[in-house]
């Protein structure tokens, strides 16, 4: 299967796919991909944090203004001018006579919005919102933790209790994640893992599905060229596939090592700082591994997508059918990326060495958690023998495939190829 | 001697038997020529030879023992249609295909330069594939079929598409092939051109061999007591001459079959009579045309005729 005639398809795919423009332009993009979406990220939280509201807050007793008025002086937003508030102290029956009067502004947006908080919230913490738009949760989220500290001021008010203890009842839970592994040191661990394992779920979906589409786009324009003929008046069928095959993953490979090396260059020396929670944690051996596991894989989908490639005489009739074969790259991505979640959930574990899904999962979820290394054995165990179980199909139909024409063969007749003798 | 050998060789898809218990051999240092009319079995019998298919039974024979890689090593191929990758540069696609038959080297690049310097295309090297006309792709796929100095070449419709120039061109390096001691093997459907090139013909037709042997011996089987006429006038009155056996009309030609060979001299002496002015009259003749439609019925006879006048 591997010899000089291999050899020199292998080096044609190179020289076509690797010294072109696009293959630069696609290995300099997505990583400018990744950056713009990051700053697009902090954008959207430093716009949000900008935005400026107007609020009236009525409560029913002078404490419980007084308490409000404390706490939101200290509170960012209002410290910053973003936010305006005025309070009052009023009844539950005044507030209902007044508030048709106040209508207007809210209307007009003048104001955002009118916290009614009722003397209740000493027993039940339920306030009354009246707005334009009563669902603000972005507006709940920032103004319910200095609420909250103002009706525990009140509320523990004249109860002997220390300034310190009530400060500390009114403070909300926080985690400090460590990370558990085999060695000795537990590692407080930051976000830099979790972006970490989405960019490992990015990077090698984007490459599977770039470079199985360019191959199946290839065997079809061969097909389509007739130039398939006269390559098999040289070499057999199983050289060509290969060939073609090692070609691209090699061209994938490289463009995968690229994209990584930044990766490695922080990890493995000091040029490249990061602050403390996006440290990294991961090993130069991590990353070979993903290249490893992602080439073997690799191999198996672009052997699928060559035959998809040969069964069809045009790229519209391949793309209706390759549905299948984009969910086997498309499925594992959303289990990848869900797996932030629970790193050590059922799903995430099976998948990481399930055929197909390792490929993807497996890196995704060696960054968020600490994988023994007999599952790294078996994710590549089974790679190696999914491909070695694909192939001989793959072959006998990519072989009858890419020398007919004419009407598209439904998936009946394709099965049927596997009996032809060739 | 013979170079290679097709042993009844079958070949089905589905229900469709494509080449039906073929065989046929072709000598060495011959000009070859496997005819028959289009879907006849040709590129399916072409493709076994070339180990691109696996015959269902039967085998081909180089010298002794089945082929394998080492013959496609030693052939060249020009398919029926042209196969060349459009983003390639020519160079670059010739020493590629050469590559793929184990040849490469300094000397390969200046045997190269040479043909393209032949086929005036030598200012065109460095161009695109996709940049040159339909001709010259053509021209640049018949180098690529013999750069590598292959000991067969085996051409499929080598002339369509090509002007009279370039037809005689080519013409001249197949001669000259053949001088050299190459084996060429035709696959056409035009029989002006078989006839003309070829030593030996085998016919094909609905997937079986109908006629086969050297191209002398089938015309002298098949032309006694035929006279080929061209004409001008009315000859209807022959029919029902009891001399006569068969008239066929060929478009250019006239065809007419006598029952003994001594009629032949009276067919002409009732044509005279009859004031038939006659411009050309071969006893004892027949094309390899009139002899494929005596073969495999005339469903073939304009369309054949039509495509001839195109070349």
């Amino acid at each position: 299967m591997f010899n000089r005639r291999t050899l020199t398809i292998i080096k044609r795919e190179l020289r076509e796919k690797v010294l072109t423009r696009s293959f630069i332009v696609m290995t300099l993009l997505v990583p400018l991909l990744f950056v713009g979406l990051i700053f697009i990220q902090i954008y959207l939280i430093s716009y949000d944090s900008n935005t400026t509201a107007s609020l009236k807050i009525i409560s029913e007793t002078n404490i419980l203004t007084q308490s409000m008025q404390k706490q939101f002086s200290q509170f960012p937003p209002v410290e910053s001018n973003h936010y305006k508030i005025s309070y009052l102290t009023m009844s539950k029956k005044d507030f209902d006579l007044k508030l048709p009067s106040m209508k207007k502004d809210l209307l007009s947006e003048k104001l955002t919005g009118i916290v009614f908080v009722p003397k209740s919230v000493d027993s039940v913490k339920l306030l009354d919102y009246y707005s334009k738009n009563p669902n603000n949760n972005s507006l709940f989220d920032k103004i319910k933790s200095p609420i909250n500290k103002a009706l525990i001021d009140v509320h523990f008010e004249g109860k002997k209790l220390s300034n310190k203890e009530i400060s500390y009842a009114s403070e909300n839970v926080n985690f400090s994640g460590y990370r558990m592994t085999e060695g000795k040191h537990i590692k407080a661990e930051g976000e830099g893992n979790q972006a970490l394992s989405f960019i490992f779920s990015f990077l090698l979906y984007l490459s599977l599905l770039f470079s199985g589409t360019i191959i199946m786009r290839s065997v079809i324009q061969e097909k389509n060229n007739k130039i398939v003929e006269v390559l098999l008046s040289s070499l057999d069928s199983k050289e060509l596939m290969s060939g073609k095959i090692i070609g691209s993953a090699i061209t994938a490979l490289a463009q995968m090592a690229i994209w990584l090396l930044p990766l490695m260059l922080i990890i493995s020396t000091s040029w490249i700082a990061l602050p403390p929670n996006f440290a990294l944690d991961v090993t130069l051996f991590q990353i070979f591994y993903v290249l490893m596991n992602f080439f073997i894989g690799l191999i198996t989908f672009l052997g699928l997508f060559a035959m998809v490639g040969s069964i069809f005489d045009n790229d519209q009739d391949a793309q209706s059918s390759i549905w299948p074969l984009m969910l086997l790259i498309i499925i594992p991505l959303y289990i990848g990326i869900s797996m932030q979640n629970n790193p050590e959930g059922m799903i995430g574990k099976v998948a990481s060495m399930f055929p197909f899904a390792s490929i993807m999962v497996m890196p995704a979820r060696m960054a968020l958690v600490d994988v023994p290394i007999w599952q790294f054995i078996v994710a590549i165990a089974v790679n190696l023998g999914t491909m070695f179980l694909v192939f001989p199909f793959a072959g006998k139909i990519y072989r009858i495939g890419i020398l007919r024409s004419g009407k598209k063969p439904s998936w009946n007749e394709v099965i049927k190829w596997l009996k032809y003798k060739y | 001697m013979y170079a290679l050998k097709v042993q009844n060789v079958t070949k089905t898809f589905g229900n469709l038997r494509a080449v039906d218990d073929v065989s046929f051999s072709i000598p060495e240092g011959s000009i070859f020529g496997l005819i028959g009319r289009n879907g006849a079995g040709k590129t399916t019998t072409i493709r076994m030879m070339m180990n691109i298919y696996l015959p269902d039974s039967g085998e081909i024979v180089l010298q002794g023992s089945k082929i394998g890689q080492e013959f496609k090593d030693m052939v060249g191929y020009l398919p029926e249609e042209r196969g060349l990758y459009r983003k390639m540069k020519v160079l670059e696609t010739l020493l590629f295909f050469s590559e793929l038959k184990g040849k490469k080297g300094k000397g390969l690049e200046k045997r190269a330069n040479e043909l393209l310097e032949k086929f005036q295309l030598i200012d065109r090297r460095n161009s695109k594939v996709e940049d040159l006309s339909k001709g010259n792709q053509q021209k640049i796929q018949f180098i690529a079929t013999i750069l590598h100095e292959p000991e067969f070449i085996i051409l499929d419709e080598p002339f369509s598409g090509l002007d009279p120039i370039n037809t005689n061109l080519l013409k001249e390096i197949i001669l000259d092939l053949k001088k050299q001691g190459k084996v060429i093997i035709f696959s056409t459907h035009l029989m002006d051109f078989a006839e003309k090139m070829c030593d030996h013909i085998a016919m094909i037709d609905k997937g079986k061999i109908i006629m086969n042997g050297s191209l002398p011996e089938i015309k002298s089987k098949y032309s006694q007591r035929n006279v080929s006429i061209n004409y001008s006038g009315d000859i209807s009155f022959l029919k029902g001459n009891p001399i006569i056996e068969k008239i066929a009309d060929y478009g250019n030609s006239t065809g007419i079959k006598v029952k003994e060979p001594q009629d032949v001299q009276q067919l002409l002496k009732i044509l005279v009579n009859n004031n038939i002015s006659i411009s050309k009259f071969n006893a004892n003749e027949i094309t390899l045309q009139e002899i494929f439609i005596e073969l495999a019925g005339d469903e073939i006879v304009t369309n054949t005729y039509s495509e001839v006048k195109h070349v």
